[in-house]
């Protein structure tokens, strides 16, 4: 829910589009940007959300730090990986903002499972997921699978691995996906329940 | 002494005095002057046959999503395509334009029946 009316328009912040829209935009009403998006090559909307999914008690400049940790070990990490590598070396990705953007790709769930009662039995239905929905799914899943460490492992490094390892399509996060697809399958019999 | 019952039977049992049972207008025997929603809210089922098709893939290939990538954007386009649609219909529906013909939504039919009454 917006405090703003249905009428407002989303801000655009790419400034090449805002010069293009200018005209057609100039007499309809534009919500404020978000305090926290520019124009700066470092933005990525995504990289943005999950920074904010880091987020706890309202200590942004942390999440920042500790999402910016995270992206240095990768870097590091795949640095030298391309150095030991003997020969195929283009098909490492080195880049930590695509790293993460592919492993949540690759954890984004299709399905869910949602309860229905239906003659006094709860039954599990599978139901397909809205594409927001799936990406916050992803990025919960990677940080719950990092935030579950041992004490003396710092989250940047344990949250670096997690990336890592669903960016190939292996790891935890990628197989909790699967279990919950396979799930969604052994239920499918219930699929014609659903909220009606 | 006590008369056999068959005696009366012959007559037949005899009606009952209409005094004696007023009639009570439980419901009102007149019809709404409104319609429920309910019936336009439609299923929330889709995309079925999309979803048998993806988990038949699914299981041949022990849930490896790459090699099913027909089936994933057809059935999150199906998806797509009726959420669309869902959201178009309710717009219409709470725009509530009037218009003549024998399928209208609720809504304009409330409007319909606020302007033609049942006499009270």
């Amino acid at each position: 829910m917006s405090v703003y009316p249905q009428h407002f328009v989303d801000p655009i912040i790419n400034k090449s589009l805002q010069k293009e829209k200018a005209h057609e935009l100039s007499h309809i009403p534009i919500k404020p940007a978000l305090n926290v998006s520019t124009d700066s090559i470092f933005y990525g909307e995504l990289k943005q959300k999950f920074t904010n999914y880091i987020l706890k008690e309202g200590n942004s400049a942390l999440a920042r730090e500790l999402l910016t940790k995270t992206f240095e070990i990768i870097k590091r990490t795949q640095i030298e990986r391309l150095h030991l590598a003997k020969g195929d070396k283009g098909s490492i990705i080195t880049d930590a903002e695509t790293l993460l953007i592919n492993a949540i790709e690759n954890t984004r769930p299709l399905l869910h499972l949602s309860a229905i009662k239906r003659g006094g039995v709860k039954y599990q239905v599978p139901i397909p997921l809205t594409e927001k929905k799936s990406y916050f799914l992803a990025m919960k899943w990677i940080l719950e699978a990092a935030r579950e460490k041992e004490r003396k492992v710092s989250l940047p490094e344990k949250l670096a691995w997690e990336i890592l390892d669903a960016a190939c399509g292996q790891g935890r996060v990628v197989k909790r996906k699967d279990d919950l697809h396979r799930l969604c399958e052994s239920n499918r019999a219930y699929a014609h329940y659903r909220w009606s | 002494m006590r008369v056999p019952t068959a005696v009366y039977a012959a007559r037949g049992r005899q009606a009952q005095n209409e005094k004696d049972v007023p009639f009570q207008e439980i419901l009102p025997l007149r019809l709404k002057n409104t319609v429920s929603g309910k019936a336009d809210s439609g299923s929330d089922v889709a995309c079925l046959q999309e979803m048998g098709v993806l988990f038949a893939c699914l299981k041949d290939n022990e849930f490896v999503e790459k090699y099913c990538h027909k089936e994933i954007s057809q059935f999150k386009n199906c998806y797509k395509f009726y959420m669309d649609r869902k959201l178009e219909a309710k717009k219409t529906v709470n725009q509530g334009i009037v218009t003549p013909g024998n399928n209208l939504n609720y809504k304009q039919l409330n409007k319909y029946l606020r302007r033609f009454p049942n006499p009270v």
